[in-house]
Protein backbone atom coordinates (compact mmCIF):
# COMPACT_ATOMS: atom_id res chain seq x y z
CA UNK A 1 0.00 0.00 0.00
CA UNK A 2 2.78 2.42 -0.42
CA UNK A 3 1.97 5.84 -1.50
CA UNK A 4 4.37 7.39 -3.73
CA UNK A 5 7.96 7.54 -2.00
CA UNK A 6 9.82 10.83 -1.91
CA UNK A 7 13.46 10.93 -2.08
CA UNK A 8 15.14 12.92 -0.12
CA UNK A 9 12.22 12.62 2.55
CA UNK A 10 12.27 15.13 5.10
CA UNK A 11 11.62 13.79 9.44
CA UNK A 12 11.28 15.50 12.44
CA UNK A 13 13.36 13.29 14.63
CA UNK A 14 12.24 12.99 18.14
CA UNK A 15 15.00 12.35 21.16
CA UNK A 16 12.95 11.77 24.55
CA UNK A 17 15.75 11.67 26.93
CA UNK A 18 16.83 15.23 25.83
CA UNK A 19 13.47 16.78 26.45
CA UNK A 20 12.97 18.62 29.60
CA UNK A 21 8.66 18.77 29.17
CA UNK A 22 9.26 22.55 28.70
CA UNK A 23 6.11 22.59 26.33
CA UNK A 24 7.58 25.34 23.80
CA UNK A 25 6.72 23.29 20.97
CA UNK A 26 3.13 23.12 21.86
CA UNK A 27 3.30 26.91 22.53
CA UNK A 28 5.16 27.44 19.19
CA UNK A 29 2.73 25.43 17.31
CA UNK A 30 -0.22 27.20 18.99
CA UNK A 31 1.09 30.86 18.50
CA UNK A 32 2.25 29.49 14.27
CA UNK A 33 -1.13 28.07 13.68
CA UNK A 34 -3.03 30.33 15.29
CA UNK A 35 -4.87 27.92 17.33
CA UNK A 36 -7.29 29.25 20.15
CA UNK A 37 -6.60 27.98 24.20
CA UNK A 38 -8.28 24.98 25.42
CA UNK A 39 -9.52 25.51 28.82
CA UNK A 40 -8.80 21.87 30.63
CA UNK A 41 -8.68 20.89 34.50
CA UNK A 42 -6.41 19.69 36.68
CA UNK A 43 -6.52 15.74 36.23
CA UNK A 44 -3.62 14.81 38.02
CA UNK A 45 -0.98 15.26 36.10
CA UNK A 46 1.24 17.82 33.97
CA UNK A 47 0.37 16.55 30.96
CA UNK A 48 -1.83 19.63 29.51
CA UNK A 49 -3.60 19.47 27.16
CA UNK A 50 -4.77 15.96 27.95
CA UNK A 51 -4.84 14.48 24.20
CA UNK A 52 -4.74 15.89 20.93
CA UNK A 53 -7.28 18.20 19.92
CA UNK A 54 -8.37 20.55 16.63
CA UNK A 55 -6.34 22.77 18.59
CA UNK A 56 -3.50 21.06 19.77
CA UNK A 57 -1.74 19.37 16.98
CA UNK A 58 1.31 18.53 19.27
CA UNK A 59 1.58 17.31 22.64
CA UNK A 60 4.28 16.35 25.38
CA UNK A 61 2.99 12.99 26.71
CA UNK A 62 3.83 12.90 30.86
CA UNK A 63 4.75 9.02 31.41
CA UNK A 64 5.15 8.56 34.78
CA UNK A 65 6.89 5.34 35.19
CA UNK A 66 8.60 3.95 38.56
CA UNK A 67 12.07 3.43 38.65
CA UNK A 68 14.50 1.45 41.22
CA UNK A 69 16.06 4.41 42.03
CA UNK A 70 12.68 6.75 42.15
CA UNK A 71 9.34 5.85 42.94
CA UNK A 72 8.65 7.95 39.12
CA UNK A 73 10.71 8.26 36.15
CA UNK A 74 9.01 11.16 34.26
CA UNK A 75 9.29 10.59 30.97
CA UNK A 76 8.47 12.83 28.29
CA UNK A 77 7.59 12.46 24.54
CA UNK A 78 6.27 14.76 21.96
CA UNK A 79 2.91 13.64 20.57
CA UNK A 80 1.66 14.63 17.28
CA UNK A 81 1.19 13.20 13.29
CA UNK A 82 3.52 10.49 12.42
CA UNK A 83 3.34 11.85 8.81
CA UNK A 84 3.97 8.20 7.75
CA UNK A 85 4.70 6.31 4.34
CA UNK A 86 1.93 3.91 4.50
CA UNK A 87 -0.91 6.54 5.29
CA UNK A 88 -3.91 5.20 6.28
CA UNK A 89 -5.72 8.59 6.65
CA UNK A 90 -4.49 9.35 3.00
CA UNK A 91 -5.26 5.76 1.77
CA UNK A 92 -9.38 5.87 3.32
CA UNK A 93 -9.86 9.98 2.60
CA UNK A 94 -12.76 9.86 -0.11
CA UNK A 95 -11.93 14.04 -0.80
CA UNK A 96 -8.45 13.73 -1.73
CA UNK A 97 -8.18 16.71 1.25
CA UNK A 98 -5.10 14.61 2.51
CA UNK A 99 -1.81 14.71 0.73
CA UNK A 100 1.67 13.95 0.21
CA UNK A 101 4.07 17.09 0.05
CA UNK A 102 6.95 17.09 -2.23
CA UNK A 103 9.06 16.53 1.76
CA UNK A 104 6.93 13.35 1.88
CA UNK A 105 4.84 14.90 5.23
CA UNK A 106 1.03 14.02 4.96
CA UNK A 107 -0.69 17.67 4.80
CA UNK A 108 -4.49 18.70 3.92
CA UNK A 109 -6.54 21.22 2.14
CA UNK A 110 -9.19 21.92 4.36
CA UNK A 111 -11.39 23.33 2.27
CA UNK A 112 -11.64 20.07 0.58
CA UNK A 113 -12.27 18.06 3.91
CA UNK A 114 -15.89 17.02 3.84
CA UNK A 115 -15.68 15.88 7.27
CA UNK A 116 -16.27 12.68 6.75
CA UNK A 117 -14.06 11.39 9.59
CA UNK A 118 -13.25 8.18 7.69
CA UNK A 119 -9.34 9.69 8.34
CA UNK A 120 -9.24 8.83 11.83
CA UNK A 121 -10.54 5.74 12.26
CA UNK A 122 -8.34 3.96 9.65
CA UNK A 123 -4.89 5.86 11.72
CA UNK A 124 -3.16 3.55 13.61
CA UNK A 125 -2.04 6.48 15.59
CA UNK A 126 -4.86 7.99 16.73
CA UNK A 127 -4.31 11.39 15.10
CA UNK A 128 -6.88 13.70 13.14
CA UNK A 129 -9.17 15.92 14.79
CA UNK A 130 -12.10 18.06 13.80
CA UNK A 131 -12.93 21.55 14.27
CA UNK A 132 -16.14 22.95 14.67
CA UNK A 133 -16.97 22.94 11.27
CA UNK A 134 -16.05 19.14 11.11
CA UNK A 135 -13.22 19.90 9.36
CA UNK A 136 -9.80 17.62 9.86
CA UNK A 137 -6.86 19.46 11.70
CA UNK A 138 -3.62 17.61 13.01
CA UNK A 139 0.23 18.51 12.19
CA UNK A 140 0.97 19.40 8.59
CA UNK A 141 4.69 19.42 9.47
CA UNK A 142 4.67 23.34 9.21
CA UNK A 143 4.29 22.75 5.31
CA UNK A 144 3.49 26.44 4.75
CA UNK A 145 7.00 26.89 6.82
CA UNK A 146 9.36 24.59 4.78
CA UNK A 147 8.21 25.71 1.42
CA UNK A 148 9.35 29.13 2.71
CA UNK A 149 12.87 26.87 3.68
CA UNK A 150 12.03 27.96 7.29
CA UNK A 151 12.30 25.29 10.08
CA UNK A 152 8.68 24.06 11.91
CA UNK A 153 7.60 26.07 14.56
CA UNK A 154 7.81 23.42 17.33
CA UNK A 155 11.48 22.64 16.07
CA UNK A 156 12.86 25.45 16.10
CA UNK A 157 11.49 26.68 19.41
CA UNK A 158 12.91 23.44 21.10
CA UNK A 159 15.84 24.95 23.58
CA UNK A 160 17.43 21.01 23.99
CA UNK A 161 17.21 19.79 20.59
CA UNK A 162 14.64 17.43 21.60
CA UNK A 163 12.99 18.04 18.18
CA UNK A 164 15.22 18.06 15.12
CA UNK A 165 14.43 18.63 11.50
CA UNK A 166 16.12 17.28 8.75
CA UNK A 167 16.65 15.14 5.73
CA UNK A 168 15.52 11.54 7.38
CA UNK A 169 18.33 9.53 6.36
CA UNK A 170 20.96 11.82 8.30
CA UNK A 171 18.84 11.91 10.99
CA UNK A 172 18.62 8.40 11.59
CA UNK A 173 22.21 7.56 11.20
CA UNK A 174 23.32 10.46 13.51
CA UNK A 175 20.93 9.46 15.62
CA UNK A 176 22.55 5.94 15.56
CA UNK A 177 26.04 6.85 15.72
CA UNK A 178 24.83 9.10 19.37
CA UNK A 179 24.50 5.35 21.11
CA UNK A 180 20.23 5.58 20.33
CA UNK A 181 19.53 2.02 19.08
CA UNK A 182 15.87 1.78 18.71
CA UNK A 183 14.81 4.81 16.15
CA UNK A 184 10.99 4.22 16.30
CA UNK A 185 9.25 4.32 12.95
CA UNK A 186 12.59 3.56 11.41
CA UNK A 187 10.47 0.44 9.76
CA UNK A 188 7.01 1.23 10.79
CA UNK A 189 4.28 1.27 8.13
CA UNK A 190 7.27 1.77 5.18
CA UNK A 191 8.70 4.11 7.44
CA UNK A 192 7.40 7.07 9.90
CA UNK A 193 8.28 10.85 8.85
CA UNK A 194 8.02 11.30 12.79
CA UNK A 195 10.77 9.31 14.33
CA UNK A 196 11.91 8.76 17.81
CA UNK A 197 15.70 7.72 18.92
CA UNK A 198 15.64 5.60 22.10
CA UNK A 199 18.04 3.90 24.19
CA UNK A 200 14.97 2.30 26.46
CA UNK A 201 12.37 0.42 25.21
CA UNK A 202 9.97 2.45 23.20
CA UNK A 203 6.90 0.77 25.20
CA UNK A 204 8.08 2.36 28.29
CA UNK A 205 6.99 5.75 26.95
CA UNK A 206 4.07 4.31 25.94
CA UNK A 207 4.82 4.33 21.90
CA UNK A 208 2.35 1.74 20.15
CA UNK A 209 4.16 -1.55 19.43
CA UNK A 210 3.58 -2.92 15.43
CA UNK A 211 1.75 0.09 14.68
CA UNK A 212 -1.13 -1.10 11.52
CA UNK A 213 -3.78 -0.04 9.06
CA UNK A 214 -6.83 -1.38 9.94
CA UNK A 215 -7.53 -4.79 8.25
CA UNK A 216 -10.45 -4.16 6.46
CA UNK A 217 -9.21 -0.31 5.10
CA UNK A 218 -6.23 -2.70 3.77
CA UNK A 219 -8.46 -5.06 2.18
CA UNK A 220 -10.78 -2.56 0.70
CA UNK A 221 -7.86 -0.79 -0.47
CA UNK A 222 -5.95 -3.66 -2.16
CA UNK A 223 -9.60 -5.31 -3.66
CA UNK A 224 -12.05 -3.97 -3.17
CA UNK A 225 -10.87 -0.72 -5.16
CA UNK A 226 -9.68 -1.88 -7.91
CA UNK A 227 -12.59 -4.65 -8.36
CA UNK A 228 -15.14 -1.67 -8.66
CA UNK A 229 -13.54 -0.51 -11.68
CA UNK A 230 -12.52 -3.52 -12.67
CA UNK A 231 -16.28 -5.50 -12.62
CA UNK A 232 -17.58 -2.87 -14.55
CA UNK A 233 -14.97 -2.12 -17.25
CA UNK A 234 -15.54 -6.26 -17.37
CA UNK A 235 -19.14 -5.96 -17.24
CA UNK A 236 -19.02 -3.28 -20.11
CA UNK A 237 -16.38 -5.44 -22.12
CA UNK A 238 -18.61 -8.67 -21.74
CA UNK A 239 -21.87 -7.29 -23.34
CA UNK A 240 -19.84 -5.60 -26.50
CA UNK A 241 -18.30 -8.95 -26.79
CA UNK A 242 -22.07 -10.84 -26.30
CA UNK A 243 -23.79 -8.07 -29.13
CA UNK A 244 -21.03 -8.85 -31.45
CA UNK A 245 -20.44 -12.58 -31.01
CA UNK A 246 -24.38 -14.25 -30.29
CA UNK A 247 -26.26 -11.05 -30.83
CA UNK A 248 -29.58 -9.99 -29.66
CA UNK A 249 -32.53 -11.82 -28.58
CA UNK A 250 -34.48 -12.52 -31.83
CA UNK A 251 -38.35 -13.49 -31.34
CA UNK A 252 -38.95 -16.60 -33.04
CA UNK A 253 -42.40 -17.62 -33.72
CA UNK A 254 -42.39 -21.09 -32.75
CA UNK A 255 -41.69 -20.09 -29.18
CA UNK A 256 -45.58 -19.70 -28.93
CA UNK B 1 -54.70 -0.88 -33.85
CA UNK B 2 -53.53 -4.08 -32.35
CA UNK B 3 -54.69 -4.73 -28.89
CA UNK B 4 -52.30 -3.23 -26.57
CA UNK B 5 -51.45 -4.83 -22.84
CA UNK B 6 -49.86 -3.05 -19.73
CA UNK B 7 -47.26 -4.54 -18.66
CA UNK B 8 -46.06 -1.50 -16.34
CA UNK B 9 -48.24 1.11 -14.35
CA UNK B 10 -47.61 4.86 -14.60
CA UNK B 11 -46.18 4.86 -10.98
CA UNK B 12 -44.30 1.68 -11.89
CA UNK B 13 -42.36 3.81 -14.70
CA UNK B 14 -42.34 6.96 -12.59
CA UNK B 15 -40.67 5.26 -9.80
CA UNK B 16 -38.32 2.99 -12.12
CA UNK B 17 -36.79 6.40 -13.59
CA UNK B 18 -36.43 7.64 -10.29
CA UNK B 19 -34.53 4.53 -9.23
CA UNK B 20 -32.39 4.75 -11.94
CA UNK B 21 -31.34 7.77 -12.09
CA UNK B 22 -30.39 8.33 -8.63
CA UNK B 23 -28.66 5.54 -8.37
CA UNK B 24 -26.43 6.24 -11.66
CA UNK B 25 -25.72 9.66 -10.37
CA UNK B 26 -24.72 7.80 -6.78
CA UNK B 27 -22.56 5.58 -8.77
CA UNK B 28 -21.23 7.99 -10.64
CA UNK B 29 -20.34 10.24 -7.48
CA UNK B 30 -19.24 7.20 -5.50
CA UNK B 31 -16.29 6.32 -7.90
CA UNK B 32 -15.85 10.10 -8.43
CA UNK B 33 -14.95 9.69 -4.20
CA UNK B 34 -13.22 6.07 -4.70
CA UNK B 35 -10.63 7.73 -7.40
CA UNK B 36 -10.74 11.12 -6.27
CA UNK B 37 -12.21 12.42 -9.87
CA UNK B 38 -11.86 16.47 -9.80
CA UNK B 39 -13.42 16.52 -13.33
CA UNK B 40 -16.63 15.15 -11.78
CA UNK B 41 -16.84 16.70 -8.47
CA UNK B 42 -15.97 19.89 -10.16
CA UNK B 43 -19.42 19.70 -11.74
CA UNK B 44 -20.48 19.99 -8.43
CA UNK B 45 -18.67 22.71 -7.41
CA UNK B 46 -16.36 20.98 -5.29
CA UNK B 47 -16.02 17.85 -3.24
CA UNK B 48 -18.18 19.30 -0.40
CA UNK B 49 -21.01 20.18 -3.26
CA UNK B 50 -20.80 16.41 -4.61
CA UNK B 51 -21.38 15.41 -0.79
CA UNK B 52 -24.24 16.61 -0.26
CA UNK B 53 -25.77 15.54 -3.72
CA UNK B 54 -24.48 12.12 -2.99
CA UNK B 55 -26.10 11.91 0.59
CA UNK B 56 -29.19 13.36 -0.47
CA UNK B 57 -29.24 11.13 -3.87
CA UNK B 58 -28.84 8.54 -1.18
CA UNK B 59 -32.20 9.71 0.53
CA UNK B 60 -34.22 9.62 -2.74
CA UNK B 61 -32.66 6.23 -3.82
CA UNK B 62 -33.86 4.99 -0.36
CA UNK B 63 -36.94 5.68 -0.51
CA UNK B 64 -37.38 4.83 -4.40
CA UNK B 65 -36.43 1.26 -3.62
CA UNK B 66 -38.79 0.56 -0.77
CA UNK B 67 -41.50 1.68 -3.18
CA UNK B 68 -39.96 -0.16 -6.05
CA UNK B 69 -40.66 -3.36 -3.34
CA UNK B 70 -44.72 -3.06 -4.20
CA UNK B 71 -43.82 -3.93 -7.97
CA UNK B 72 -41.50 -6.42 -8.53
CA UNK B 73 -40.95 -7.97 -4.62
CA UNK B 74 -43.80 -10.33 -4.83
CA UNK B 75 -42.74 -12.08 -8.27
CA UNK B 76 -39.33 -12.19 -6.91
CA UNK B 77 -40.14 -14.81 -4.67
CA UNK B 78 -41.53 -17.20 -6.38
CA UNK B 79 -39.91 -19.62 -8.81
CA UNK B 80 -41.07 -23.20 -10.59
CA UNK B 81 -39.94 -25.87 -13.27
CA UNK B 82 -39.84 -23.66 -15.79
CA UNK B 83 -37.43 -21.14 -13.38
CA UNK B 84 -34.98 -23.89 -13.42
CA UNK B 85 -34.93 -24.69 -16.95
CA UNK B 86 -34.16 -21.92 -18.20
CA UNK B 87 -31.16 -21.12 -16.36
CA UNK B 88 -30.15 -24.81 -18.08
CA UNK B 89 -30.65 -22.83 -21.18
CA UNK B 90 -29.00 -19.89 -19.97
CA UNK B 91 -31.85 -17.57 -21.19
CA UNK B 92 -31.20 -18.65 -24.44
CA UNK B 93 -28.80 -15.44 -24.49
CA UNK B 94 -25.76 -18.20 -25.28
CA UNK B 95 -27.62 -19.68 -28.18
CA UNK B 96 -30.15 -19.27 -30.39
CA UNK B 97 -30.77 -22.67 -31.16
CA UNK B 98 -31.93 -23.87 -27.87
CA UNK B 99 -35.71 -23.82 -26.61
CA UNK B 100 -36.47 -21.03 -23.60
CA UNK B 101 -39.09 -22.37 -21.84
CA UNK B 102 -42.40 -20.74 -21.36
CA UNK B 103 -42.28 -17.58 -18.87
CA UNK B 104 -44.23 -15.65 -16.60
CA UNK B 105 -44.23 -11.90 -16.40
CA UNK B 106 -40.71 -11.75 -15.20
CA UNK B 107 -37.93 -14.34 -16.07
CA UNK B 108 -35.77 -16.08 -12.89
CA UNK B 109 -32.67 -13.84 -14.13
CA UNK B 110 -34.74 -10.37 -13.81
CA UNK B 111 -36.20 -11.99 -10.16
CA UNK B 112 -32.47 -12.51 -9.28
CA UNK B 113 -31.65 -9.28 -10.40
CA UNK B 114 -34.12 -7.43 -8.38
CA UNK B 115 -33.24 -9.47 -5.36
CA UNK B 116 -30.05 -8.50 -5.76
CA UNK B 117 -30.62 -5.03 -5.74
CA UNK B 118 -32.75 -5.51 -2.73
CA UNK B 119 -30.19 -6.59 -0.89
CA UNK B 120 -27.34 -4.90 -1.78
CA UNK B 121 -29.60 -1.91 -1.96
CA UNK B 122 -30.39 -2.04 1.64
CA UNK B 123 -26.88 -2.60 2.50
CA UNK B 124 -25.70 0.72 0.67
CA UNK B 125 -28.11 2.33 1.96
CA UNK B 126 -27.93 1.61 5.66
CA UNK B 127 -24.33 1.65 5.64
CA UNK B 128 -24.61 5.21 3.83
CA UNK B 129 -26.68 6.76 6.61
CA UNK B 130 -24.54 4.89 9.30
CA UNK B 131 -21.42 6.68 7.30
CA UNK B 132 -23.39 9.91 7.20
CA UNK B 133 -24.70 10.13 11.02
CA UNK B 134 -22.46 8.16 12.97
CA UNK B 135 -19.25 9.58 12.27
CA UNK B 136 -18.26 9.24 16.09
CA UNK B 137 -18.31 5.63 16.70
CA UNK B 138 -15.15 4.89 15.03
CA UNK B 139 -15.80 1.04 14.97
CA UNK B 140 -19.08 1.37 13.62
CA UNK B 141 -17.91 3.86 10.51
CA UNK B 142 -15.14 1.43 9.91
CA UNK B 143 -17.86 -1.36 9.39
CA UNK B 144 -20.57 1.09 7.42
CA UNK B 145 -17.08 1.76 5.25
CA UNK B 146 -16.72 -2.11 4.29
CA UNK B 147 -20.28 -2.66 3.71
CA UNK B 148 -20.72 0.08 1.43
CA UNK B 149 -18.00 -0.76 -0.68
CA UNK B 150 -18.91 -4.29 -1.29
CA UNK B 151 -22.65 -3.75 -1.98
CA UNK B 152 -21.01 -0.91 -4.42
CA UNK B 153 -18.93 -4.02 -5.91
CA UNK B 154 -22.47 -5.54 -6.60
CA UNK B 155 -24.08 -2.28 -8.10
CA UNK B 156 -21.32 -1.93 -10.62
CA UNK B 157 -21.61 -5.33 -11.94
CA UNK B 158 -25.67 -5.73 -11.95
CA UNK B 159 -26.44 -2.44 -13.31
CA UNK B 160 -24.57 -2.50 -16.54
CA UNK B 161 -25.61 -6.52 -17.01
CA UNK B 162 -29.67 -5.05 -16.45
CA UNK B 163 -28.74 -1.85 -18.65
CA UNK B 164 -27.82 -3.73 -21.82
CA UNK B 165 -30.45 -6.63 -21.08
CA UNK B 166 -33.33 -4.00 -21.00
CA UNK B 167 -31.78 -2.08 -24.54
CA UNK B 168 -29.10 -3.46 -27.11
CA UNK B 169 -30.07 -7.41 -26.13
CA UNK B 170 -33.07 -7.26 -25.92
CA UNK B 171 -35.13 -5.40 -28.72
CA UNK B 172 -38.47 -4.01 -28.20
CA UNK B 173 -38.07 -4.23 -24.42
CA UNK B 174 -36.80 -0.53 -23.46
CA UNK B 175 -40.20 0.48 -24.02
CA UNK B 176 -42.22 -0.97 -21.63
CA UNK B 177 -40.19 1.40 -19.43
CA UNK B 178 -41.75 4.21 -21.63
CA UNK B 179 -45.20 3.50 -22.20
CA UNK B 180 -45.66 0.66 -20.48
CA UNK B 181 -47.46 -1.46 -23.08
CA UNK B 182 -46.78 -3.63 -25.62
CA UNK B 183 -49.23 -5.47 -28.31
CA UNK B 184 -51.36 -8.32 -27.02
CA UNK B 185 -49.61 -10.42 -29.68
CA UNK B 186 -46.20 -9.71 -28.63
CA UNK B 187 -47.18 -10.19 -25.05
CA UNK B 188 -48.91 -13.97 -25.52
CA UNK B 189 -45.06 -14.67 -27.42
CA UNK B 190 -42.74 -13.56 -24.65
CA UNK B 191 -45.35 -14.08 -21.19
CA UNK B 192 -47.28 -16.98 -22.01
CA UNK B 193 -47.79 -18.11 -18.19
CA UNK B 194 -48.36 -14.53 -17.39
CA UNK B 195 -51.23 -13.52 -20.19
CA UNK B 196 -52.82 -17.57 -19.19
CA UNK B 197 -52.92 -15.86 -15.67
CA UNK B 198 -54.71 -13.04 -16.67
CA UNK B 199 -57.27 -15.04 -19.00
CA UNK B 200 -55.97 -13.56 -22.21
CA UNK B 201 -54.98 -16.74 -23.89
C1 LIG C 1 -26.67 2.97 -5.36
C2 LIG C 1 -26.42 3.52 -4.21
C3 LIG C 1 -25.07 4.02 -3.74
C4 LIG C 1 -23.84 3.91 -4.31
C5 LIG C 1 -23.53 3.25 -5.63
C6 LIG C 1 -22.87 4.51 -3.43
C7 LIG C 1 -21.50 4.55 -3.64
C8 LIG C 1 -20.58 5.15 -2.80
C9 LIG C 1 -19.16 5.08 -2.94
C10 LIG C 1 -18.41 4.26 -3.96
C11 LIG C 1 -18.60 5.85 -1.97
C12 LIG C 1 -17.12 6.12 -1.73
C13 LIG C 1 -16.65 5.14 -0.71
C14 LIG C 1 -15.42 5.54 -0.07
O1 LIG C 1 -14.52 6.10 -0.68
O2 LIG C 1 -15.35 5.27 1.11
C15 LIG C 1 -19.66 6.37 -1.16
C16 LIG C 1 -19.50 7.17 -0.05
C17 LIG C 1 -20.53 7.53 0.79
N1 LIG C 1 -21.87 7.22 0.65
FE1 LIG C 1 -22.68 6.15 -0.83
N2 LIG C 1 -23.53 5.02 -2.34
C18 LIG C 1 -24.87 4.73 -2.49
C19 LIG C 1 -25.88 5.02 -1.63
C20 LIG C 1 -25.72 5.76 -0.48
C21 LIG C 1 -26.78 6.05 0.42
C22 LIG C 1 -28.20 5.52 0.29
C23 LIG C 1 -26.24 6.83 1.40
C24 LIG C 1 -26.95 7.41 2.60
C25 LIG C 1 -27.68 8.45 2.53
C26 LIG C 1 -24.84 7.03 1.11
C27 LIG C 1 -23.94 7.74 1.88
C28 LIG C 1 -22.57 7.79 1.67
C29 LIG C 1 -21.66 8.48 2.51
C30 LIG C 1 -22.01 9.26 3.77
C31 LIG C 1 -20.36 8.31 1.96
C32 LIG C 1 -19.03 8.83 2.52
C33 LIG C 1 -18.62 10.05 1.79
C34 LIG C 1 -19.60 11.12 2.02
O3 LIG C 1 -19.76 11.55 3.17
O4 LIG C 1 -20.22 11.52 1.04
N3 LIG C 1 -24.55 6.36 -0.04
N4 LIG C 1 -20.86 5.94 -1.69
S1 LIG D 1 -0.17 9.39 11.99
FE1 LIG D 1 -2.28 9.13 11.34
S2 LIG D 1 -2.84 11.14 10.57
FE2 LIG D 1 -0.59 11.10 10.63
S3 LIG D 1 0.03 10.37 8.58
FE3 LIG D 1 -0.11 8.57 9.91
S4 LIG D 1 -2.19 7.82 9.52
FE4 LIG D 1 -2.15 9.92 8.83
S1 LIG E 1 -12.57 13.91 7.43
FE1 LIG E 1 -11.74 15.14 5.74
S2 LIG E 1 -9.56 14.66 5.66
FE2 LIG E 1 -10.55 13.08 6.92
S3 LIG E 1 -11.00 11.40 5.49
FE3 LIG E 1 -12.85 12.69 5.56
S4 LIG E 1 -12.59 14.15 3.89
FE4 LIG E 1 -10.57 13.24 4.25
S1 LIG F 1 5.54 20.67 12.68
FE1 LIG F 1 4.34 22.55 12.79
S2 LIG F 1 2.21 21.85 12.79
FE2 LIG F 1 3.48 20.09 13.32
S3 LIG F 1 3.57 20.08 15.55
FE3 LIG F 1 5.37 21.23 14.84
S4 LIG F 1 4.70 23.35 14.86
FE4 LIG F 1 2.84 22.10 14.94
Amino acid sequence: MANDTTKNRKAILVTPEACIGCRACQVACKSWNQLPAIKTTNNGTYQNPPDLASAAFNIIQYNEVPSQENPVRWLFVSRRCMHCEDAGCMTICPSGALYRTAEGAVAYDRDKCIGCKLCVTACPFDVPRYDAENKVAKCNLCDDRITAGMQPACVKTCPTGALKYGDRDELISLAKKDGFNTIYGEKDLSGLGTIFAFKDEPKLYGMKENPTIPSSVVFWHTYLKPLSLFGLGGVVAAAAIHYLAIGPHKEKEEEV
Amino acid sequence: MAEMVRKSSVDEILNHWILAGSCILLMITGFAFLFHWEAVSSVFGGVNGMKTVHNYGGVVFSLSLLYSMRHYFKDALEYDADDVQWFKVAGGYLSHKVTVPPMGKYNPGQKLYYLAIVGAGIAIALSGFALWFMKDNASMLLLAHLVHNIAFIVFVIAVPVHVYLGTLANPGTFKLMVSGTLPLSEAKRRYPKWMKAAGKM
